[in-house]
């Protein structure tokens, strides 16, 4: 549709502002390349915004924004955010989901890294002492004493085998074998 | 590179910590019982009332000695041999004793043993024992230059 001198000039404050579609604005562009009287509507248009942005940036200068800005952050941080946001905001942290995520992994490493310090540290997590000390499930002395020695606090057992030798031990007045405890 | 870039960082961690889990899984069950043999330590110690010296080499059984009443402990022999689970292991002991060690099997952290103290070929003592992975037992009792022999039988599952 071809445009008239009115429909141009009407449209020229949106065709400098970018507002009109490629189809409108490529129809405005050809139509001023041809008409006199509306380039020069254009133009002064042209000159009118350039004038505004002049006057409107020299007065934008005077006005001091500083203080204002100062005021606006003063007035954020002595906003009292009480407790239970403060916590709201905590726990939607932990619950992002992508934070999430780590929980499963983190987890599994820590419970496969606890059995398998009970390895080297039997006893512990279990609390179990059952296999914390050694147990004798028999003993045969072959006709010789043998007497079964616990002490707790070292875990030590010992097995100490002897021959009755009560009479020398009294002859020599010492006893190496007899009773080491 | 470039896919590994497109990946989210969360994503690439989490992997990691699945990995690591694994590794650590694996690990575990490559600890204890899982090889087959037993690693085990005898030293022979002679106790007497003769000195007052205590060997510096025993000084991590110091706590376990106390509840002997000698003065004087000498580690005189130490021998570590690996033995496989169900085969003998035979360790010579001064005055013509040995020991024979038949490690059983391991279980709940524990390795059962089976012991044999001879004297030459005269059996003085069997017994079955199971001691804590990493831990020992004292046997005591035959009598040696002037003092006696305590024997400490120490077993690691490998």
């Amino acid at each position: 549709m071809m445009r008239n001198c009115t429909t141009v000039q009407r449209s020229l404050g949106a065709w400098l502002d970018a507002e009109l579609g490629e189809a409108e604005r490529q129809e405005i562009r050809e139509h001023l390349e041809k008409c006199p009287s509306c380039l020069a509507e254009k133009r002064r248009l042209e000159r009118l915004q350039s004038a505004l942005g002049e006057a409107l940036r020299a007065r934008a200068s005077g006005i001091a924004f500083e203080p204002f800005w100062r005021e606006v952050q003063r007035r954020i941080s002595e906003r009292e955010i009480p407790w239970h946001a403060r916590f709201w905001d905590w726990v939607r942290s932990i619950l992002y989901p992508q934070r999430l995520a780590w929980v499963v992994p983190v987890a599994m490493v820590f419970l496969v890294g606890a059995f398998s310090l009970r390895e080297f540290f039997p006893g512990w997590l279990s609390g179990s002492q059952r296999t914390a000390r050694t147990v004798v499930d028999s003993i045969d002395g072959h006709g010789l004493n043998v007497a079964l020695f616990r002490e707790s606090e070292s875990r030590t057992t010992v097995i100490w085998l002897f021959e009755d030798h009560e009479e020398e031990d009294e002859a020599s007045g010492s006893s190496t074998q007899g009773n080491p405890f | 590179m470039r896919l590994l870039g497109a990946l989210p960082k969360v994503t690439l961690f989490s992997f990691g910590l699945v990995l690591s889990s694994a590794l650590l899984i694996a690990a575990e069950k490559g600890l204890p019982g899982s090889k087959p043999g037993v690693q085990l330590k005898i030293g022979t110690i002679l106790a007497s009332n003769q000195s007052q010296d205590f060997d510096p080499r025993l000084s991590k059984m110091k706590n376990q000695l106390k509840v002997f009443k000698y003065r004087s402990y000498r580690l005189i022999n130490e021998e570590i041999q690996d033995v496989p689970w169900q085969a003998n292991a035979l360790f010579s002991i001064p005055g013509g004793r040995s020991l024979v060690v038949v490690p059983q099997e391991y279980r709940d952290r524990q390795v059962s043993l089976k012991v044999r103290l001879l004297e030459r070929d005269k059996p003085l003592l069997d017994t079955s024992v199971r001691l804590r992975n990493r831990g020992n037992l004292l046997l005591g009792g035959p009598v040696h230059e002037g003092g006696v022999l305590i024997l400490s039988i120490w077993a690691m599952a490998e």
